[in-house]
């Protein structure tokens, strides 16, 4: 922690970074993002197993653009939406730098984007096991039955947009969602239009999701929507191959094709 | 009143092949179901995922998506794409336990208008043997569904 906090401070200093996005504790011990400009007050940092949040989505604002020179405190699932943004012709106006703790508890800094993509190919993450566990049970679930299950969980969401508010790959800006002419999804909060709404989500992030959950965590309703990406991500990998994510000439599955892709289900 | 069901079928074709495939069935004088309601598009690679899920949701009981065969397509690469994201697009659905069976996917050149004819019947079959499509109803107002119409339209006479 604190060889973090010094070197937080050290290129706040030097003028390496202009605004280090971390986190600090906030009253009740809980570990919330915090937005850092000078070396004085980096010794507030902290970095532990509660620190859960996606900071990457913070790089698409405008206040935080302004700083150009980006210090990010990141996890792995943090550093792959990076490198998947950055396959996506994101964020290259910015000059960031990563700050990142190993398996083995050192602090690991990376300062270009070869070194981010070096650095997540050797510490790749996979599916969360509970994840797993449940895509399996889905999966063996009957087509009524799956439909059952997210007629229940879709019925909770009230269309607070927080999983899209959270995502790092959703920074279009105009959504779908906000189109009215013509109305692609309804706005008031009922069933049939929160099923419209998830398909689109899903649809629009099948490809890119870099799988960090933060949708589903985030969820007020305690609906599990990363389930829903996370499915979509293992499908198209194993149709089409390549990870996402996982270099900075990622591509994306939805916008290329080989010719001899699979068409069993075309009459 | 016993009405028989009519399935109503929306298909998305692309203008080059499967619509020139449908007016080829047209001169032909060759007679298929009536209960396509066709809807032109410029290519495959057009046919937005949304606009599937809005005619389901607008009454269609089944779905044609059809196009160019794999280089055929007007534009070169527009099917290609369209075939990616249909597969997408299906196992999406069906994660989500949407029944998939009611969407068929073809393929129709412009001389086949023959294959245009069969395939509208064998999904306007398929779709009348799987009965007309209430899964999107019953997603909103299930409880007023349930009200008794009749019953209350009685008293208020």
């Amino acid at each position: 922690m604190k060889e973090l906090q010094n070197k937080a401070a050290e290129l706040l200093e030097n003028g390496t970074i202009n605004l280090l996005i971390g986190f600090c504790e906030d009253g009740s011990k809980r570990a919330v993002p915090c937005f850092i400009e000078t070396a004085a007050e980096a010794n507030t940092l902290v970095f532990n197993q509660d620190c859960k949040n996606n900071l990457s989505v913070y790089l698409h604002k405008k206040e935080v653009k302004d700083a150009v020179k980006i210090g990010l405190v990141a996890n792995v699932a943090t550093l792959r939406s990076v490198l998947q943004l950055l396959s996506e012709n994101q964020l290259w106006s910015l000059t960031l730098t990563y700050l990142t703790v190993n398996g083995a508890g050192e602090l690991v800094v990376l300062s270009s984007a070869e070194e981010l993509e070096g650095y997540v190919q050797a510490n790749f993450p996979t599916c969360r096991p509970e994840d797993q566990e449940m895509l399996d049970k889905l999966n063996a679930m009957s087509r009524e039955e799956r439909w059952a299950f997210w007629k229940d969980q879709l019925s909770e969401c009230v269309k607070c947009y927080a999983c899209r508010a959270v995502c790092p790959m959703c920074y279009c800006t105009v959504c779908t969602t906000e189109c009215n002419q013509p109305q692609w999804i309804k706005t008031s909060a009922e069933t049939s239009g929160n099923f419209e709404y998830h398909t689109m989500r899903a649809m629009h992030l099948a490809g890119r999701c870099i799988n960090c959950g933060e949708c589903g965590r985030i969820c007020p309703a305690g609906i599990p929507v990363h389930l829903l990406t996370a499915q979509m991500n293992q499908e198209i990998e194993q149709e089409f191959g390549g990870k996402t994510g996982w270099s900075l000439k990622g591509g994306y599955a939805l916008n290329s094709f080989k010719p001899g892709d699979k068409e069993n289900f075309i009459k | 009143m016993a009405e028989t069901f009519e399935p109503k079928i929306v298909a998305f074709v692309c203008n080059w092949c499967t619509y020139a495939g449908a007016d080829l069935a047209g001169t032909s004088r060759t007679k298929y179901a009536t209960n396509v309601r066709i809807i032109r598009f410029p290519c495959t690679g057009r046919i937005d995922f949304m606009l599937l899920i809005k005619a389901f949701q607008n009454g269609a009981d089944g779905i044609i998506v059809s196009g160019c065969h794999p280089n055929d397509c007007h534009y070169t690469s527009g099917n290609f794409h369209a075939r990616r994201r249909w597969m997408v697009f299906k196992s999406l659905l069906d994660f989500m336990g949407f029944p998939t069976d009611r969407i068929t996917f073809s393929w129709v050149s412009a001389a086949e208008g023959k294959k245009w004819a069969d395939l509208v019947n064998e999904t306007t079959e398929s779709v009348r043997a799987l009965g007309p499509f209430t899964d999107y109803k019953n997603l909103d107002f299930t409880q007023f569904n349930q009200i008794d119409h009749e019953g209350i339209a009685e008293q208020s006479r």
